[in-house]
């Protein structure tokens, strides 16, 4: 059988980096194959080579066309545009009857019709995913390039990405999954090619690469598991909340949340849940219009304005997004170390010294925290961010998505951090990961209710019932 | 909401507005010093006089009174008499409309396709000589004064070359259409910067968005990208500064009126103040108003349609 | 070539006077004596070339100055304030403010309060002051609402430090729009006058001098188009310069 895509000795050079080297492979009709690595891996270069793009020098040889399925459908699709009309635009582009390859393509994508006359803000992002995926499938293609298709989705669209495209598969279509979600590459991929450095570190069947990794890299990448937690020191809540009720204008978020928080707990739902709403009232970043949050029994203020130094210290929280976090204009270390000159009294140099030591010890460098934010990478803010808010000898932890966006050797290096801490953590995530292998608890939250609540196993599988 | 919902709401919104207005320049023209009376009595004011006229035109009444009856003629379009002329004001607002429409409505039809092609071609070559021209000229003239221009574009073409009409004096502005090249010119040069710099701004923002590139790849021809997919999109912050375009149109162009002297709602109001007719002030008060009001509804309902994802904000 | 375009104009209107004699001579209106020409009164339209300009400079600044002194503090405190009615108390009149045309609203108060260049100069500031206090309480919003500032609350950072990141943090906004404020304070300045509001008739000013000779336009169009001309290169000079800067700023 002849494969359908054949790459060979592909190259890229930009501004004297390489960013491909030698990379080959090839995909057969109906099959998976994923091309995985961390972020500058080469992984989007090789893609857009794919679609006949980008810098990329060597040999892609494709019998038929090629459709992509772009990442973050929300962005792609344009907002001003009814989802039909531009059916009807790429429709026209191919040879026959635009109605029939429409209906084809609605078909095998499993696009209800009635969703044509809507406008992209009106789909869920489920709905979304297979509108996109219609739109690569029209024309029939021979192979769908798919771009990290689960990043920034919540759990159960990710599922539903991975069903589309296995149903998709099944009709014979190949398959090249670029991502860095491995459950997704767990479930889908009949081939691996680890790429590093632009360069192919090793590529197999998908069994053989998860159970008998070659390349230590390719172990670490696809192992990549966090080492497990310290078990809990105390049984007894550290936080309670009781009866917590927040609003954003005159929308309810939060309705009568009421919850413990002993050691490691995760709180999960889709976007929208309430979520990082419940995280901000724990810290007093919004302020709940009814209910409580104890800290060992005493009633926290709900503003931060009226929290004492000792009470801030007590409950701290690393935000989602890292850079924004940080005023552009100081050094790095200047920052951080902050909090242990306001909320441990430490003289300016001694909080410096300690806040080096820490830095150092989850791997930022001196010289590197002396520079101001855009001079550090994303996973270094992150975990400078993460000392920052230690710096005060929380009890409790909160962490906002801190994984998003992260590819896996740096999430997995985030995470190892993390299983370090020592006091409670709260994880809010969409990371199936980061919850099955980290938590002791389990809240799954939906449209601002408790809908789950328990270990991580049982609470899951309980909230997927309640949810449908 | 729904559009119907919203429309409705903004209107009701608008009417308030409009009262507003209405009271505030009721207020201040309260405060205006000296009335109509010390300027109908002539030369040699004698007291007497000052005070029959008063009592006849009903300046005696106090204050809450006439601006109760004020206010309750406005929904029957009674916008009281003239102090000056003793006739409607309404006759007066009719007769600015005129030549304010033979002003306003040309320049908004030139308005939008001439800044969106400005706009779009500095955008189709960003960075290039031809954006560099384009955006050096709007950054320029985006706030120059009427005036000034108007001046300057009056001695070259209708002085020195005579190729066109200097003013619109004692001419019958329908008839004569050379005579509104020049105030056309000098009316679109502020707008046309304002607009093409939005549209070339929106214009080089969607041409980078992720919808643009997913668009190409999908095999979607270059033009049609360009205009069906990128420019819509670039439309909607343009529509809100045409309605505060047209706004400022239909309220009269003071200064380009003055200077090609054209009889419009302007020169009526500049022409009421100085003779401290008040109800043709207060009624030229109130159309500003509403057509403010009518305007930005307008605009907000065309940026709903164009970009149906915003929420409409109240 | 932008710098020429400021500089030009602004020297002519700072430094002109000094060299306007405390004599002049008057000749016919309109005739060609002197290097410009004379006026509808015969003055020398050189030496009011030279002393007009200040007026419009000055008080174009100044009207801007006072509109950021009255708005910056009345947007922010709109912004940073916890009830919303206070918010809604502030804000919503100035909608109203911003529905009146703005010339409407000069010619009225001017009248009212009688020439003087203090008066255009407050309303000047009155009606530019609206959209100061709007960019302002957008600016504050978006800081208030930054991760970073919340980082410092949550270190339990210092009042002043946190003053002091907002402040840093708006005044990039604001230096940002500082050049439209600047060019519309003179496009107001310069209307205003041209059409008689709060300047005496016969005053030395570029705007008036355009109002009162346009009659001698056939005669002697050097008394119109140079302070005209002048008018319109600081105008687009203003523009592009503020433009460049933003652009090395924020490139």
């Amino acid at each position: 059988m002849t494969p359908v895509v054949r790459v060979e000795n592909l190259g890229a050079t930009v501004d004297g980096h390489v960013l491909l080297d030698g990379v080959g492979f090839t995909v057969d009709a109906g099959r998976v194959v994923a091309l995985v690595g961390a972020s500058g891996s080469g992984k989007t270069t090789t893609g857009l080579a794919l679609l006949g793009e980008g810098p990329a020098t060597g040999s892609v040889t494709v019998r038929g066309r090629v459709g992509f399925v772009p990442q973050q459908p929300s962005a792609a699709l344009n907002p001003v545009r009814r989802v039909g009309a531009v059916f009807r635009e790429i429709a026209d582009r191919h040879p026959g009857d635009p109605r029939d390859l429409i209906a084809t393509a609605l078909r095998r994508a499993r696009v209800p019709a009635d969703l044509l006359h809507r406008y992209p803000h009106q789909l869920s992002g489920g709905q979304q995913q297979r509108v996109v995926l219609a739109q690569a499938l029209i024309g029939d293609p021979a192979v769908l390039v798919a771009d990290e298709p689960t990043t920034g989705q919540d759990p159960l669209t990710r599922t539903e990405v991975v069903d589309e495209l296995s149903a998709v598969v099944a009709q014979g279509t190949a398959v090249v999954l670029l991502t860095h979600d491995l459950d997704v590459v767990r479930a889908l991929a009949d081939h691996i090619v680890v790429l590093r450095a632009g360069r192919v570190v090793e590529q197999g069947p998908a069994d053989a690469l998860f159970t008998h990794p070659e390349h230590p890299y390719t172990a670490a990448l696809l192992a990549a598991t966090p080492p497990h937690p310290t078990p809990p020191t105390t049984d007894a809540p550290r936080l309670r909340v009781r009866g917590l009720t927040a609003h954003h204008r005159s929308t309810t978020v939060l309705r009568d949340i009421t919850l413990d928080v002993t050691e490691r707990l995760a709180v999960i739902g889709r976007s929208g849940s309430g979520k990082t709403t419940l995280g901000r009232c724990l810290a007093g970043l919004h302020e709940p219009s009814a209910g409580e949050v104890l800290l060992h029994g005493t009633p926290l203020p709900r503003s931060l304005r009226r929290r004492t130094p000792a009470q801030l210290a007590a409950v701290q929280y690393v935000f989602q997004d890292a850079r924004a976090s940080f005023d552009t204009r100081r050094p790095v270390l200047d920052q951080v170390a902050r909090t242990a000159v306001r909320l441990r009294g430490l003289a300016e140099s001694d909080a410096r010294a300690e806040a080096l030591a820490e830095l150092a010890a989850v791997g930022v460098t001196g010289e590197t925290a002396a520079r101001r934010p855009h001079a550090l990478s994303g996973g270094e803010l992150q975990r400078a961010a993460l000392v920052r808010a230690l710096l005060a000898r929380p009890e409790v932890l909160i962490c906002d998505e801190v994984t998003s966006g992260l590819d896996t050797v740096t999430r997995a290096d985030l995470l190892a951090v993390l299983a370090t801490v020592p006091c409670a953590l709260v994880l809010i995530s969409h990371d199936p990961q980061v919850v099955a292998r980290f938590a002791d608890r389990v809240t799954v939250l939906h449209e601002g209710r408790v809908v789950s609540h328990g270990p991580a196993s049982t609470a899951i599988e309980g909230a997927k019932e309640k949810m449908t | 909401m729904t559009l119907r919902a919203y429309a409705s709401r903004r209107l009701l919104l608008g009417l308030v507005q409009v009262l507003a207005v209405a009271t505030a320049v009721f207020l201040l023209v309260q405060a205006l010093p000296g009335d109509a009376a010390v300027a109908l009595a002539g030369d040699q004011p004698d007291p007497a006089r000052i005070a029959a006229i008063r009592t006849a035109m009903g300046l005696d009444r106090p204050a809450p009174a006439r601006y109760a009856d004020w206010l309750l003629g406005l929904p029957r379009l009674d916008f009281g008499v003239s102090l000056v002329s003793g006739r409607p004001v309404a006759e007066f607002l009719a007769a600015g409309v005129g030549p304010t429409l033979l002003l306003a409505v040309p320049t908004l039809v030139l308005l939008l396709p001439i800044s969106v092609l400005v706009g779009v071609t500095a955008a189709l070559n960003e960075g290039g000589r031809l954006d560099r021209v384009l955006t050096s000229l709007t950054t320029g003239l985006h706030s120059i004064p009427e005036f000034a221009l108007a001046v300057v574009l009056v001695a070259v073409f209708g002085v020195q070359l005579g190729w066109l009409p200097p003013t619109a004096v004692g001419v019958d502005l329908a008839a004569n259409p050379a005579v509104l090249v020049l105030p056309l010119v000098v009316l679109l040069a502020r707008p046309v910067c304002t607009i093409s710099r939005l549209v070339r701004a929106g214009m080089v923002d969607a041409l980078s968005s992720d919808y643009v590139r997913h668009a190409r790849r999908l095999g979607l021809t270059e033009t049609r990208v360009r205009y069906r997919h990128a420019l819509p999109n670039a439309l909607a912050p343009a529509v809100q500064q045409v309605a505060r375009t047209a706004d400022w149109l239909l309220g009269g162009v003071i200064v380009v009126e003055a200077v090609f002297v054209v009889p419009g709602l302007g020169t009526t109001l500049v022409d009421a103040v100085a003779a401290r007719d008040l109800p043709v002030v207060q009624g030229l008060a109130v159309v500003f108003a509403v057509t403010t009001v009518v305007v930005n509804l307008a605009a907000d309902v065309i940026a709903f349609r164009l970009a149906p994802r915003t929420e409409v904000a109240t | 070539m932008r710098l020429l375009l400021v500089l030009a104009p602004l020297a002519l209107a700072l430094l002109g006077p000094l060299f306007v004699p405390e004599r002049q001579q008057r000749h016919a209106p309109f005739t060609d004596s002197g290097p410009l020409g004379t006026d509808f009164v015969g003055r020398d339209v050189w030496y009011q070339v030279l002393s007009g300009g200040r007026t419009v400079v000055l008080v174009a600044v100044v009207a801007a100055a006072l509109a950021y002194a009255i708005g910056v503090p009345y947007g922010v405190a709109a912004a940073t304030t916890r009830r919303r009615w206070v918010d809604e108390v502030l804000m919503r009149p100035l909608d109203l403010l911003l529905a009146v045309p703005s010339l409407l609203v000069l010619i009225l108060v001017a009248t009212i309060a009688g020439p003087g260049l203090v008066v255009l100069i407050v309303v000047v500031a009155l009606v530019g002051f609206p959209d100061v206090a709007r960019i302002s309480r957008a600016a504050a919003l978006e800081v208030a609402g930054r991760p970073a500032l919340e980082a410092m609350r949550l270190q339990g950072e210092s009042l002043r430090r946190r003053t002091g990141y907002i402040g840093r943090s708006i005044s990039r906004s604001l230096a940002a729009d500082l050049g439209t404020r600047l060019t519309a304070s003179l496009y107001l300045v310069a209307s205003a006058s041209f059409l008689g509001v709060g300047v005496p008739p016969d005053a030395a000013d570029w705007a008036v001098m355009v109002d009162r000779n346009r009659v001698g336009l056939f005669l002697q169009p050097w008394a119109v188009v140079v302070p005209a001309a002048l008018i319109v290169c600081l105008s687009v000079g203003v523009n592009l310069v503020f433009d460049r800067a933003l652009k090395e700023v924020r490139p």
